[in-house]
């Protein structure tokens, strides 16, 4: 046994490396289907959404670039889907520099491809890239049109019949960001502390912790914590509208559901690998102590 | 069923994700060309973003647009250009100015943000009635006593004594529960992102190419 430990804290890590990659490939090649259990903060980012009524405006700021592309897309489609379905009218901006604006031109692209009776300055506009996230916030209680003047393809907002009714972000029922920096902080400590919108975050993973405490707080509505976050999200919305099983259930495309049956491979092999490394530890720690130096 | 080919930038992504993946068995030449792909591609993309998203749309245009009505950006664009005195080693002094302004303005913007935002709503979310108890009040209790010992363990301008040497071992739990906690989000972060890279190999690269 000892002998196997000894092999064990030797081995070469890129056969480690090896075992991770084919155990995330695996479950993309073969989807496993893996059940997925909801959490008190995305139920109560689902029922704030929910609880919206149809006409109402709602905003969704794309605050990531594609470094975190596998965590934030799913939660940003997911999220126009409810809104499509529940008839909400978008405001979309971007507010990260490297790719926000790519990455909300694509996902418009994406859902609203899946509503054929969408019109676009009536039930979405998208409002482009603006710099200086945290001044943008602050000028949007004042008047959109000031950090806004125009939709991403140049048209005033005077021309977009969904904007006529929405002066400033009080007109705006929710906030929904989805972002992988500060920005997703500043609409928390800007937006939501000084206008009194409400705000729904979804995270990545590694910046979920900090926020937890502005969710205990009461400052957010709720929030989609990383991969997971996002995979109950898509639970929630695929038990409220069945209709949207045939788009979740084609293989080619990547939602988090899917990814989470990767996660859920490598995180029990990296726990057997946490067991089997301390207990070779334990085991081989008297010797390494009598040999010599 | 004839294999169809993806396009050219499919292949492109697919090489280079193959390229930068290749460090992960030792470093080599190709890792390296990515690597060095990725930062001038980033840094002229960013570049490109600040002049046609930033400067065109807030300075340029509304004043070759509308001078009149816009001629206050002038004095903006000046402090702007301020900035890039340091490479004139003799006005280099003004470039001070143009950094003060923007400290300034920031100090300003984030002292509201940081009290309004944070300070006060997360303090008074900390310190909560102890009657009449109940689970959130049992909560806000250990929200007391970790934020405590966590202050004592950082509080360097007395040497600690046996009373406050335990508080800030507490203080060390806390810490190393909030880091454990972390850490698990992290993993659960970068494994997200191979998986993401992983997924477009197979569905966007190897299968069309196979005609799957």
């Amino acid at each position: 046994m000892n002998r196997f430990f000894e092999w064990l804290l030797n081995l070469d890590r890129r056969w480690i490396y090896l075992l991770v990659a084919v155990s995330l490939i695996t479950p993309i090649v073969v989807p496993i289907g893996l059940p997925v259990s909801t959490t008190a903060s995305t139920r109560r980012a689902f029922e704030v959404i929910e609880a919206l009524q149809p006409g109402d405006v709602v905003w969704l700021s794309f605050d990531y670039g594609p470094s975190s592309t596998p965590e934030n897309d799913p939660m940003a489609d997911a999220f126009l889907r409810q809104c499509f379905l529940k008839k909400l009218r978008v405001i979309v901006t971007a507010l990260y520099p490297l790719g926000g604006l790519g990455l909300a031109n694509n996902s418009l692209a994406r859902v609203t491809a899946e509503f054929p009776g969408l019109r676009y300055g009536e039930d979405y506009v998208n409002l482009g890239y603006k710099d200086g996230a945290a001044a943008v916030m602050r000028s949007l209680g004042e008047s959109i049109s000031k950090a806004f003047p125009a939709d991403q393809s140049g048209r005033p907002l005077a021309d977009l019949p969904m904007m006529r009714g929405v002066q400033n972000i009080h007109q705006v029922k929710l906030v929904f960001t989805a972002a992988t920096n500060l920005i997703g902080e500043y609409w928390i400590t800007q937006a939501h502390a000084q206008f009194g919108t409400p705000v729904v975050i979804g995270p990545t993973a590694v910046s979920a912790p900090k926020y937890y405490a502005y969710l205990n707080a009461g400052q957010l509505a709720g929030m989609l914590g990383g991969m997971k976050g996002a995979a109950e999200y898509e639970k929630l919305l695929r038990e409220k509208y069945p209709q949207l099983d045939q788009y979740y259930a084609q293989t080619r495309r990547f939602t988090a559901t899917k990814g989470m049956d990767g996660q859920t491979v490598l995180h029990t092999i990296i726990l057997i690998f946490i067991v089997l490394g301390n207990v070779a530890y334990l085991r081989t720690r008297g010797r390494r102590r009598r040999e010599p130096a | 069923m004839s294999p169809t080919f993806p396009g050219i930038g499919i292949w492109v992504s697919a090489l280079l994700t193959l390229f930068a993946f290749s460090f992960v068995y030792k470093d080599n030449p190709f890792f390296r060309f990515a690597e060095s792909l990725f930062a001038g591609v980033s840094l002229g993309y960013y570049v490109g973003i600040v002049l046609n998203q930033t400067l065109m749309p807030n300075l340029i245009t509304p004043l070759t647009h509308d001078f009149a009505s816009n001629w206050d950006l002038i004095g903006a664009g000046l402090v702007g250009i301020l900035l890039f005195m340091r490479y004139a080693p003799r006005i280099g002094w003004t470039a001070r100015y143009a950094l003060a302004i923007y400290v300034a303005y920031y100090i300003g913007l984030e002292f509201t943000r940081r009290i309004h935002g944070e300070v006060l709503p997360q303090l008074s979310r900390t310190i909560q009635p102890l009657f009449p108890w109940t689970s959130t009040t049992f909560a806000s209790l250990v929200f007391v006593v970790g934020v405590y010992s966590v202050l004592v363990y950082f509080f360097f301008s007395k040497e600690q004594n046996a009373v406050t040497r335990r508080i800030a071992r507490v203080g060390i739990w806390f810490l190393m529960i909030s880091f454990g906690a972390g850490f698990g989000f992290t993993v659960m972060g970068r494994i997200a992102l191979l998986l993401g890279r992983l997924n477009f190999l197979i569905q966007d690269w190897i299968y069309p190419a196979l005609g799957i």
